[in-house]
């Protein structure tokens, strides 16, 4: 094996038995210096991200005369200018007044038409197969979205409501909670197993 | 659970690796049961192929450096399979994600895919897109919904760490009725996901990338030990289960 390839999985192993042992021996100093370095890697590559997206949204502008791409660059660059007047003193705020403004009632409109996106493709999916398994889906969703909204309601007895939250309690923390246990327990088993070939060398994602 | 009986599982769990990486390789079968998620992404692959348009792909939310590291490193296996097919056949995949020490490593996996096709000249760095932060979970399924819009994509493969967000990149493909492969370790994405395609990849099977499409030594084993381990849990829980009663 070449240097170039075994100087990369001799790092791995050396940082990853460094950060297990750091972790299962409750060493303080070693993990706050990972952490630390991790932490430094991981801004660094936000900042190539950054630069990825300035470059490849400046190139459509030029190149394809993209609008949308256009508003993009053009935004970066005044919120960039906002944060170096902030941080000079010739605007107040800036930055945060463009988020509470702009970003954050664009995403909180983008984020409530998720529902309506869920309720049509749980009805696509009726369309696509008509199955018990699909038709014992959607009658799930429906069920515990109404039985939610009973649930808070005063119009119902007392006892009916009763009812409603045990079929809830039934569904979400025994059916639903067993399932997901399931799910966990097979992602940590696989999670286990790739961290081990990593850690040994066997599996070398970073080694192309 | 004290580390030195921790470190005692590790070495246990290495040996019985290594021993099935031993049967495997003097000629030991390790029969796969077939995944819809693989059969579609194989599928979805040919077929970019055949049309000449592009496979998207998006890797997901999760950090190399984070909890969700084992769930990242499987969608840039998935990510290396497609690209190795699309460079070689003049269909590379675009490819969009939202973390930064995600689009180092997509990058080099399209590097090497063009590399290995022989065809380094062609690399185009704009092919690889960083959409939003992790952090900001609308921002980048509204960027990634946006290009699916612009851009001409036959097929829609969504795998790594995703949250509720989902819905809003797999409508705007369901839009342009594009198929898609989705593989994800989050329960709420999941369940999403559930409604909107056959083509899942759910947990763990995701987790399986390499042993199902790489099938190198060591991933078949690691997934025989993975099933021989899931036994004796199952057999744990169900041992402890009926003593919590009889005791």
């Amino acid at each position: 094996m070449n240097a170039k390839k075994s100087i990369p999985i001799f790092i791995a192993i050396l940082f990853g038995g460094l950060t297990l042992l750091g972790l299962l021996f409750n060493l303080p100093a070693l993990n706050s210096l990972m952490l630390g370095w991790a932490g430094f890697i991981a801004g660094f590559a936000l900042l190539l991200g950054i630069l990825n997206l300035l470059y490849i949204h400046s190139s459509r502008t030029l190149k394809k005369k993209n609008l949308y791409s256009a508003i993009l660059v053009f935004s970066m660059l005044a919120v960039f200018i906002l944060a170096v007047t902030d941080n000079m003193g010739l605007t107040d705020n800036g930055v945060q007044t463009t988020f509470n403004w702009v970003l954050a009632p664009l995403e909180a409109a983008l984020a409530s038409l998720l529902a309506f996106f869920l309720l049509f493709a749980g009805f696509q999916m009726l369309k696509r197969q008509r199955t018990i398994w699909s038709i014992l889906f959607i009658m799930t969703a429906i069920l515990i979205l109404v039985s939610n909204a009973l649930a808070v309601s005063t119009l119902l007895p007392q006892n009916i409501n009763q009812i409603i939250r045990q079929v809830q309690h039934v569904i979400q923390n025994i059916i639903v909670l067993a399932g997901v246990r399931g799910l966990l327990i097979g992602i940590a088993l696989g999670a286990i197993l790739l961290s081990i070939r990593i850690l040994i060398g066997l599996e070398r994602p970073y080694n192309k | 659970m004290t580390p030195v009986i921790t470190l005692v599982i590790i070495a246990v769990l290495i040996l019985a690796l290594a021993l099935l990486m031993r049967r495997i390789q003097t000629g030991s079968i390790v029969a796969l049961r077939p995944l819809r998620g693989y059969t579609g992404l194989q599928g979805q692959v040919g077929r970019a192929i055949e049309s000449g348009s592009q496979l998207h792909i998006t890797l997901g939310r999760a950090s190399l450096i984070g909890d969700a590291n084992p769930t990242s490193i499987s969608a840039l296996t998935v990510l290396d399979h497609v690209a190795k097919d699309g460079c070689a056949n003049s269909t590379p995949p675009l490819v969009t994600l939202a973390d930064g020490t995600l689009l180092t490593a997509a990058q080099a996996s399209m590097v090497h895919s063009y590399h290995q096709a022989g065809r380094s000249a062609d690399y185009d760095a704009t092919a690889t897109q960083f959409i939003a932060d992790n952090t900001d979970a609308i921002a980048y399924s509204g960027g990634v919904a946006s290009l699916i819009h612009q851009e001409k994509v036959t097929s829609n493969v969504m795998v790594g760490r995703f949250g509720s967000e989902l819905g809003i990149i797999t409508e705007a493909a369901d839009r342009k009725q594009i198929d898609q492969v989705i593989g994800s370790d989050d329960p709420n994405a999941l369940a999403l996901a559930t409604a909107v395609t056959d083509n899942l990849l759910i947990g763990e099977e995701l987790l399986a990338a390499g042993a199902y499409l790489e099938q190198a030594p060591q991933q078949l084993a690691s997934l025989k030990l993975q099933d021989i381990l899931r036994w004796v849990i199952a057999a744990g829980i169900l041992v402890t289960a009926v003593l919590s009663f009889v005791l």
